[in-house]
């Protein structure tokens, strides 16, 4: 009896610690989730109804035409194609460049691995409009490889500006230190005595890498390609100064739609057909950051 | 069975000598311990002879063959590491199997050395288990059974149990050494822990800034220090500073009798090697600062009246109590200078072994 009545004044502090505590955490949660509403929530919605309900002479009614004609016009479908194929090329090449560097930058010991690891996070601190007229200059017509080459006496570069190459290029180029710094820590679960214990038990160096580091960073590396897809497919600056007129990526396409066809309805539901495939990598990110933490706990 | 030499090793990292010039033959069949503090180079004379190191200086053989510049796929050693080094994305018979596989061997036969190295840790049952599923000690186990199914001539253990708590370090470097005679498997083993040393080593070998301070069996390590470091680092030891003049040291409770030259030395004792009775000594009186009751002894902390602190070891029935004043006496006493010892007296039989 003591005991069941001395426990009650603790357990009722506890639940009155808890109750303080839950409402701080709701306090703190509210403004950014607010702010997903107002900012994120609210206009996905928007757009989608813009996109579904027509308000012409005859009033209010449901409409899919805009979608119909998007996926029925050759030249917006190009686009999307044009886009996704961008976005699976920068992709596979930002791996095959990135997972060598991070691997390099995880295991080297040397100090040349601290200056590679400030030359690989350099293009982040430069603007996209600025690597844009960098690359122009360097590889457009005429550019500084061109002014190298004719000096050697060489033929000019087929030179990748105005071509999907360009913004690939300059895409890739951008999205290098994010890629690299999201590997690394991907990199950082894997102990340095998990690779040791491997070569101890007579594994080389490609069987390492295939049976004891790529399992172990695949959540790492499905979060790096989620989220590469992400900026890639929405990008606007580099595909629209450095990629070609027609067809073109859907950034650019929705501008154009917007500001110079004046189709705002049709330049909507291109936003919303782009944020739909985006969306489908956003879910994988979701589920990976998921995943993650329930095999951390 | 295999021997492995150390010749003439040497390792710098940025400049600093890690291992100066180390030499060491194993035995076949001998489980040796390295013992040392940190920064002492144990792990680094562990991870050479592993590969993972690279000597800058000296060889490393196994069986008489050269394998310095091997890596450590080809190298004929098997490694447990600290933190078990366990791939979490297997089950526990994958881990195990994994050099198997590399190896190329049939499945059934891959499957009977996983299952047979599984047994001999006692993990039989868990082969399907992921590594995460199991408990610290299995984990242990597991990264034992990796190393041993590959048949190495040469076990390495970087400090395998550090992350365990007491009981169960204590029962698996039992069911090590266990193992280690059944296989006789030639066996180097890291530790900072000198009771595990003690527990397990054919021979321990005291290192100290990347040199052997010595190597003798866990015995004569305990009982015979060579120098003052490991005389303080192996076990509990009192040191007290005095003087020897003519032949015996002037300290008023301890005046022993080595012919020594004249000069400063400090007497080692050990807690075990003194007697403890109430009363009051002749030269210096001594109080009880604290008991510590450990069940099995009574463990006093002595204050003298110069203000030196010893420990005392007496049977669990002693009547002592904070403040009481007591009589000391040794049994056994070293004496060293400058790290070197002089001489070792046994002051009940009144016999001196110089050295």
């Amino acid at each position: 009896m003591t005991d069941l009545s001395s426990t009650g004044p603790v357990r009722t502090g506890g639940t009155a610690r808890r109750n303080g505590r839950g409402l701080t955490g709701l306090l703190l949660v509210s403004v950014p989730v607010a702010l997903l509403g107002w900012l994120i929530i609210y206009p996905i919605f928007n757009a989608i109804g813009r996109t579904i309900l027509r308000t012409d002479g005859t009033g209010p009614g449901f409409s899919l035409d805009t979608y119909v004609r998007f996926f029925s016009d050759g030249y917006s479908l190009a686009n999307l194609w044009l886009t996704l194929w961008v976005t699976a090329v920068c992709a596979a090449l930002l791996l095959a460049i990135c997972l060598p560097l991070s691997l390099y930058l995880r295991f080297a010991k040397s100090r040349v691995a601290a200056v590679v690891q400030g030359l690989s996070l350099f293009p982040m601190f430069v603007p996209s409009v600025i690597l844009a007229y960098a690359l122009i200059r360097t590889i457009g017509p005429n550019g500084g490889v061109d002014l190298v080459l004719n000096a050697l006496g060489l033929p000019k570069i087929n030179s990748p500006y105005l071509t999907p190459w360009g913004p690939i290029i300059g895409l890739v180029w951008d999205n290098i230190p994010l890629t690299t710094l999201m590997l690394v820590a991907g990199l950082g679960a894997v102990s340095d005595n998990a690779v040791e214990a491997a070569r101890d038990a007579g594994a080389r160096p490609w069987a390492v890498l295939r049976h004891i580091i790529l399992p172990q960073i695949g959540n790492a590396v499905l979060v790096v390609l989620s989220f590469t897809v992400l900026s890639i497919f929405s990008a606007f600056t580099l595909p629209y100064v450095l990629g070609p007129a027609s067809p073109e990526m859907m950034g650019p396409f929705m501008q154009r739609t917007f500001g110079q066809v004046m189709d705002t309805r049709m330049a909507v539901t291109q936003a919303v057909i782009t944020f739909a495939i985006c969306a489908v990598f956003g879910a994988f990110y979701v589920r990976s950051i998921a995943r993650n933490r329930k095999n951390g706990r | 069975m295999a021997q492995l030499t150390l010749k003439n090793l040497g390792k710098s990292f940025d400049g600093t000598d890690v291992i100066a010039d180390l030499s060491l033959d194993v035995a076949d069949g001998e489980l040796v311990c390295l013992l040392g503090p940190s920064g002492s180079g144990k792990s680094t004379v562990l991870r050479m002879v592993g590969g993972f190191e690279t000597p800058e200086r000296g060889a490393i053989l196994i069986d008489g063959e050269d394998v310095t510049e091997v890596p450590p796929e080809k190298r004929p050693t098997g490694m447990v590491f600290q933190s078990h080094a366990l791939w979490s994305h297997m089950t526990v018979a994958d881990n195990v199997a994994f050099g198997l596989k590399l190896r190329r061997l049939p499945k059934a036969e891959i499957r009977r050395k996983v299952t047979e190295a599984l047994d001999l840790v006692g993990l039989g049952d868990f082969g399907n288990r992921r590594v995460w599923q199991l408990s610290g000690g299995q984990q242990q186990r597991v990264a034992i059974a990796r190393a041993l199914v590959l048949e190495p001539k040469i076990l390495l253990l970087d400090e395998p149990f550090a992350s365990l708590d007491q009981h169960l370090r204590e029962r698996l470097r039992e069911e090590l050494r266990d193992i280690q005679r059944r296989l006789g498997i030639t066996t180097l083993f890291v530790t900072h822990g000198q009771d595990e040393a003690l527990a397990l080593a054919d021979r321990i070998v005291v290192l100290r800034g990347g040199e052997i301070e010595q190597a003798a069996s866990p015995d004569r390590m305990y009982r015979a220090p060579e120098t003052r470091f490991v005389a303080g680092f192996i076990g509990s030891m009192n040191f007290l500073a005095c003087d020897m003049r003519g032949g015996r040291a002037d300290h008023p409770l301890f005046p022993v009798a080595a012919v020594v030259p004249d000069g400063p030395v400090e007497l080692a004792i050990r807690p075990e090697a003194l007697t403890v009775s109430p009363g009051r000594s002749a030269g210096m009186s001594a109080r009880v600062h604290r008991k510590t009751d450990y069940g099995t002894h009574l463990l006093l902390d002595i204050v003298l009246e110069d203000g030196a602190r010893v420990k005392a070891m007496c049977p669990p029935s002693g009547a002592f109590e904070a403040g009481q004043e007591v009589r000391l006496t040794a049994s056994q006493v070293a004496l060293f200078r400058d790290e070197v010892k002089l001489a070792e007296v046994r002051t009940e039989a009144r016999e001196v072994a110089h050295v």
